[in-house]
């Protein structure tokens, strides 16, 4: 027991660099989800005397619990997927270790406590963090949306259960990554020349469903029911969240799409990309979908939430065009959900690629060995990078509409909304500069060790 | 340099590959000159750390020699650019490695027509067939690596080897990890693309039984030519090796009482 606590220390020591992305996802994970707690804490510890409290009570909770509930679902999403893939990447390393004799409940104990190592001290870091923030986001709410005099009263209650509830989410994904790595029988597991079928699982699918279906859903609702409310705000409630859902449900999927889509990608892509580069794209895409799934979910996720709630915020200032007094608060609150949203996704495509392409730097050393030039191993990547991008914009765009066209509906500008259109193809044009930039960064870096021994200077 | 120039598919003049600078230089490679006429098989040998692993790579442009020439099929290839010596391995050059070394994404057709894709050409069909016909694996074409035996992984490398018709084939211990039988077919395959197709083979082994397959076998110790049997039998060949691994211990342990 000791004995495995004391490997995971030393193995996390060996491995700084590995865990930086997780301990980084739960860092601005906790600042993020713990800031909105603390307006929660703050709604709950106003005092029977002080003004207006029934008031403001309401609106602190609201912002806290559904706005900051928007984004914990994005957040955990990434925090999930993030520290998944850390303990996924440990595969080769697991069947080392059960050669030598660990039992696969002691390799699952290794990586579950590994994750839990970084989770705690990323969540600590990310509770004083959002003690400061949460202070900042009251301070911008005061005067406009509650009252000035509510005092800042949330201390550990809620910043722990911020800490908690990111690192319950990052264990319970260590475990799940564990549990799959220690599945196949004793041995250096051979991945990459395994037939993955890399078939989904129940739950997964499930899962996508009901968020789809819960998308899609805010958004029927939005169009027979809140669009016919008094409140103006009341569409935007039940339709601001359905773009993430519907995305989210999108990315679990990914793997599905991939798969689906690669085939008629690959005709195009071995068109374009010349001397075999999209033909070897086109079959890896396709074959081992679930892998680069990986890297297209967060690419689902932002294209969706990004277009789906800046095209919220267009339709809602021009609709509204002198607001209410808390026209202000929404638009900075929206936007937060949108920076939020796009950092993290930002941040897992980068680390998603950058690790699903470290992985394979034997396969592209062995591409390099059959005679391909290093452009073409690195055009290849790229290929990759860009049937990501196609079908992640795609669906992206899809799961935006799930918000776009209920609240346009119910807000009279009909099924396509007015104006500012423009806003799709420029959060696809920034989408695709992260995931082809994010691609060329992880090629780079895997080719030096892949290619390492050729560019090693000749004495 | 006055006899008339032997036909060699591959030949390595005083080659030379050091790790580390100053004293403590490691020599893996100290002056190998090594000819291998067209259309032979020959059979490599040597203790761990003879260098027979370095002389493969730097034979196949993946490794720079720090001196000598590396010739194939005549002409010195040494001083290419990294751009040229990747057209040298798809165009003139057929790998077999220990490992197999196949795409696990493509299917044993594709991956034995991956050497001209990169080359930008469309596959010749028929001659991938022709190939997979030839190595027993006709009915297996449309298999993923993971579906093949090791066996059958290491047949579709030896296709993908041939599909180019490469100056010479290199092999870097093609049997070690294959079990006894299968280790026999293989290296029954690789002596039938000497008979039949007229290929040159050069084998990396430590096997004897393996290198009893060669027309001849080279042994190299400590980075040089140590020796060479012709029509070698896999006795002969094991004692040669016997008495080279002694040397070898000897000299280790001379280093350690140093």
């Amino acid at each position: 027991m000791s004995g495995m606590t004391g490997l995971a220390l030393r193995s996390l020591r060996h491995r700084m660099t590995a865990q930086v992305a997780t301990f980084l996802a739960v860092l601005l994970g906790t600042t993020l989800i713990g800031s909105f707690a603390t307006l929660v804490e703050t709604a709950l510890a106003l005092g029977p005397a002080a003004p207006d409290r029934d008031a403001d009570r309401e609106t602190l909770i609201i912002m806290g619990a559904v706005v900051g509930g928007w984004g914990s679902l994005i957040v955990l999403f990434s925090v999930a997927s993030t520290v998944g893939l850390t303990a996924a990447r440990r595969a080769g390393e697991i069947g080392l270790l059960r050669v030598l004799g660990a039992t696969p409940r002691q390799a699952r104990r290794l990586i579950r406590r590994e994750a839990l190592a970084v989770a705690v001290l990323g969540a600590l870091a990310g509770a004083v963090l959002a003690a400061g923030t949460g202070w900042l986001l009251l301070d911008l709410l005061r005067g406009h949306s509650v009252s000035a005099s509510v005092e800042y009263a949330a201390g550990p209650a809620s910043l722990g259960a911020a800490a908690g509830l990111v690192v319950l989410t990052s264990v319970a994904a260590a475990a799940v990554a564990a549990r799959r790595s220690t599945r196949a029988p004793a041995g250096v597991t051979l991945r990459d020349s395994d037939a993955e079928t890399g078939r989904m699982r129940w739950y997964r699918v499930v899962a996508a469903l009901v968020l789809i279906a819960y998308g899609v859903g805010g958004g029927v609702v939005t169009i027979t029911v809140t669009a016919n409310s008094d409140d103006p705000y009341a569409a935007m409630q039940t339709s601001g969240s359905c773009s993430i859902l519907v995305g989210l449900g999108l990315a679990l999927l990914a793997p599905l799409l991939l798969r689906w889509l690669a085939a008629p990608l690959a005709g195009l892509i071995t068109g374009l990309g010349g001397q075999g580069a999209g033909y070897l794209a086109a079959y890896n895409a396709r074959r081992r979908a679930h892998r680069l799934a990986a890297v297209l979910a967060p690419v689902i996720v932002l294209t969706s939430a990004a277009i789906g709630t800046l095209m919220l915020v267009s339709i809602d200032t021009r609709t509204l065009p002198g607001g209410t007094e808390d026209s202000d608060t929404i638009n900075l609150l929206n936007n937060v959900v949108v920076g939020m949203a796009s950092l993290f996704a930002a941040i897992m495509v980068v680390n998603a690629f950058a690790a699903c392409v470290a992985d394979r730097w034997a396969e592209l050393r062995r591409l390099w060995l059959m005679g391909a030039t290093p452009t073409q191993v690195r055009r290849s990547v790229m290929a990759e990078a860009g049937v990501v991008a196609v079908v992640g914009l795609v669906f992206g765009a899809l799961g935006s509409l799930a918000t776009v066209i209920p609240f346009s509906v119910a807000r009279d500008e009909g099924v396509v909304p007015d104006a500012q259109l423009w806003i799709a193809p420029l959060v696809a044009s920034v989408v695709v500069l992260l995931t082809l930039g994010s691609g060329r960064f992880a090629a780079r870096a895997t080719m030096r060790t892949a290619l390492g021994e050729v560019r090693r200077p000749a004495t | 340099m006055t006899a008339p120039p032997v036909p060699f598919a591959l030949e390595a003049q005083g080659l030379t590959r050091t790790f580390g600078a100053g004293t403590g230089a490691v020599y893996a490679l100290d002056g190998v000159d090594l000819g291998f006429p067209r259309g032979t098989f020959t059979a490599v040998m040597g203790p761990s750390g003879s260098g027979k692993s370095t002389f493969l790579s730097c034979a196949a442009g993946i490794d720079r020699p720090s001196g000598g020439r590396v010739l194939v099929a005549g002409t010195d290839v040494t001083d290419w650019d990294e751009d040229r010596r990747s057209r040298l391995r798809r165009e003139r050059i057929g790998f077999v490695f220990q490992d197999f070394q196949l795409m696990p994404y493509l299917t044993a057709e594709q991956n034995v027509g991956l050497p001209p894709r990169l080359a930008g050409r469309r596959p010749d069909r028929a001659r991938v067939r022709g190939l997979l016909d030839l190595v027993g694996l006709a009915d297996r074409a449309h298999h993923l690596p993971g579906r093949l035996s090791g066996g059958q992984r290491q047949r579709v490398a030896i296709a993908r080897a041939l599909v180019t018709d490469p100056a010479v084939v290199l092999a870097d211990e093609p049997t070690g990890a294959l079990d006894s039988a299968t280790a026999r077919d293989v290296l029954a395959l690789l002596r039938a693309c000497v008979d039949e197709l007229g290929q040159t083979v050069v084998m990396v082994t430590h096997d004897p039984v393996a290198a009893a397959y060669a027309d001849a076998v080279v042994f190299l110790a400590d980075g040089r030519v140590a020796g060479r049997i012709e029509a070698p039998t896999a006795d002969a060949v094991a004692a040669r090796a016997a008495h080279l691994d002694d040397r070898a211990a000897h000299l280790d342990e001379r280093a350690v009482r140093r």
